[in-house]
């Protein structure tokens, strides 16, 4: 069967350092029922996966060259590939040591961003996630006043300073009584 | 618990932290004190003490019980103390004021009351002092930013003690010989203390790690900025501690003074290339205005840096020391004190409006809660009548620095309705204000863990 698609390229915005994720949910947002999305973006999208997925779009990612993605979301019958983050992480186990937590299923990096808006990007994902997922991130310091509001809304987290002494990478596990007020 | 939460009195530091200022710039634009009075007059000492105790040490305390967890990634020792030190170093400068006003014959000099303003500001600074310091004893090794906050709270432990040897010495007199020689010659050594060992060096900490923050700059803790560091700590240690040790032994001050100050400008230079560095490394390209306003008051201090050398070689330091001392409250300690002030407040506030309710409803940004464009133009006007204030101390001239200064009233005056604004949250379009689990902030204290 063919599948509609609609285009919609984020790479100009991503590369002026915008933040594409409102347009792409709008994008989402007008979609026909029979329609899919075709997304070309600077980075292979993860946290879209995830996000998206609970929307019911399955999705097909491929590099097209230049570092850039082509994504494919459909609600047609796209073979999701199994939990897209499980490759990666649990192939390097962080300096926070979640040996015994599963494959985060999002993954971040909120580096480059001001603050506090890695706090409140990982906040707004962990909303989405289900009991026992788990998140990942890389900061450029230690989320001072995120750690509380974890904490206070249940959620259990690991982090720590990797090698090169910059990036801070926290772990969460979403809280299975998540308090979602 | 890791990580930090609001501290709960900080706000009410704030508060009354720029009525104080607000007093100290009514007065002088009133012409109450220097330079329509004697640089050591009482009613100077009135100006003096509203600004530097009322303001700059209420904000720095204020923003110490914030931001020392931060600096080290600990929770306050304790968020209830500040209280009780607020009160306390309010009722004291009350009566340090009233005691300044017996030296000036307006009130009835019995019974004496420097020596109780002595007293109950010794147990508010001491009160501040214990929670910071307990906070951060168990830190060490203290990075770099934390150590010259806690030199700075050395320093000003040694304020308060050269300050109460002046109040004793006043009134009730002293029975050692040294300690009235320290008393009686100490005065620029309890200046130091206070604007350079206690104020500054606070300053110079946490401009180190704000910077940084805001403007996506990387943390410096290289040779330069321990350089800064060590030479800052030695010329200020060499300055009060050499000075005090010379007065009770009878000797001159001027050696300690001198080499004191030389340490003093290296750390200074050293300093001034650090923040360079910190607005040039910066991944941040467009900054917003507390980090663009902040720039004015390195410049002040940079200004106050040459200012200090140029009348030390002419010989006339002692004739102008007010002029520089001007300079430096207010367009260095008070420039970077507002700038800062005027993003600690927006974020702060965000956090404990907002904070409970981030991810799970729509909720504004940081930048939502002010109006840089309307603020920027009252702090142009600030730092405009600060550098025409200092002109007009140098030149004598008292008229235009009293109209000098009433313009820095309207400007203080204009920013610290900004900051309620943002207080307030009026700025924030009505439909996201108050989303579902935001909580209205106090204007006055925060809730360290709101329920959601």
């Amino acid at each position: 069967m063919t599948q509609d698609y609609l285009d919609l390229d984020v790479r100009p915005i991503l590369r002026d350092g915008g933040e594409p994720f409102e347009k792409i949910m709008e994008a989402v947002a007008a979609l026909a029922p029979d329609q899919g999305l075709r997304l070309y973006a600077t980075f292979k999208p993860i946290p879209l996966f995830q996000v998206l997925g609970r929307q019911g779009f399955g999705y097909a990612a491929r590099e097209i060259g230049g570092g850039d993605w082509e994504v494919l979301f459909s609600r047609a019958d796209i073979p999701a590939e199994t939990a897209p983050a499980a490759t990666p992480a649990s192939a390097t186990p962080s300096a926070a040591g979640a040996s015994d937590w599963p494959a985060p299923v999002q993954e971040m990096d909120n580096r480059e961003l001001e603050p506090p808006e890695p706090m409140v990007r990982i906040l707004a994902a962990i909303e989405e996630m289900r009991p026992g997922e788990v998140l990942s991130a890389l900061l450029c310091r230690e989320p001072m006043f995120l750690l509380p509001e974890l904490e206070k809304r249940g959620h259990a987290w690991r982090g720590g300073f990797e090698p090169d002494g910059e990036t801070y990478k926290i772990t969460v596990r979403v809280g299975e009584t998540g308090d979602k007020a | 618990m890791l990580g930090v939460t609001l501290s709960r009195w900080t706000m009410s530091y704030f508060a009354a932290a720029l009525a104080a200022l607000l007093a100290g710039e009514v007065l002088m634009t009133a012409g109450y004190g220097f330079p329509s009075a004697p640089l050591r007059a009482p009613e100077t000492l009135v100006v003096v003490h509203v600004v530097a105790i009322g303001w700059l040490s209420l904000l720095m305390c204020g923003a110490l019980f914030q931001f020392v967890p931060v600096l080290i990634a600990r929770p306050l020792h304790s968020n209830t103390l500040p209280l009780p030190a607020l009160v306390l170093l309010l009722a004291g400068l009350g009566a340090l004021l009233a005691g300044f006003l017996q030296l000036a014959g307006t009130l009835d000099p019995a019974p004496p009351l420097l020596p109780v303003a002595a007293m109950l500001l010794a147990g508010g600074f001491a009160l501040a002092l214990y929670d910071l310091a307990r906070t951060l004893w168990p830190a060490q090794p203290l990075p770099l930013p934390a150590r010259f906050v806690a030199v700075a709270l050395f320093f000003l432990a040694t304020t308060v003690t050269l300050g109460m040897l002046f109040s004793f010495a006043l009134t009730t007199g002293l029975g050692s010989r040294p300690l009235l020689a320290v008393a009686g010659a100490g005065l620029p050594l309890h200046v130091v203390a206070g604007l350079g060992g206690w104020l500054t060096l606070a300053a110079i900490g946490v401009s180190y790690r704000l910077l940084a923050m805001f403007m996506l700059a990387p943390e410096l803790e290289g040779t330069r900025s321990r350089a800064v560091f060590w030479t800052g700590t030695a010329g200020l240690a060499l300055t009060v501690l050499g000075g005090v040790a010379a007065l009770s032994l009878d000797a001159a001050l001027a050696p300690a003074l001198i080499g004191g100050s030389v340490l003093g400008v290296v750390a200074l230079v050293l300093y001034g290339a650090d923040i360079v560095h910190l607005y040039r490394a910066r991944k941040r390209r467009i900054i917003e205005l507390n980090s663009q306003m902040a720039v004015f008051a390195f410049a002040a201090l940079a200004a106050a840096a040459a200012l200090a050398v140029t009348l030390i070689v002419l010989g006339r330091l002692s004739e102008q020391v007010g002029a520089l001392v001007f300079l430096i409250a207010f367009g260095w300690l008070t420039g970077l004190g507002l700038a800062k002030l005027y993003k600690i407040v927006a974020f702060l506030t965000w956090l404990e409006c907002y904070g409970p309710a981030l991810g799970r409803v729509a909720t504004p940004r940081v930048q939502d809660l002010v109006v840089e464009a309307r603020a920027r133009t009252w702090f142009l006007l600030y730092y405009l009548a600060v550098a025409s204030a200092t002109v007009a101390l140098l030149m004598a001239h008292v008229l235009a620095f009293r109209l000098a200064a009433g313009a820095m009233t309207l400007a203080t005056l204009a920013i610290a309705a900004e900051l309620i604004r943002a207080r307030r949250l009026v700025d924030v379009s009505a439909e996201i204000r108050l989303p579902a689990g935001a909580q209205r902030p106090h204007l006055l204290m925060s809730v360290p863990h709101p329920s959601p």
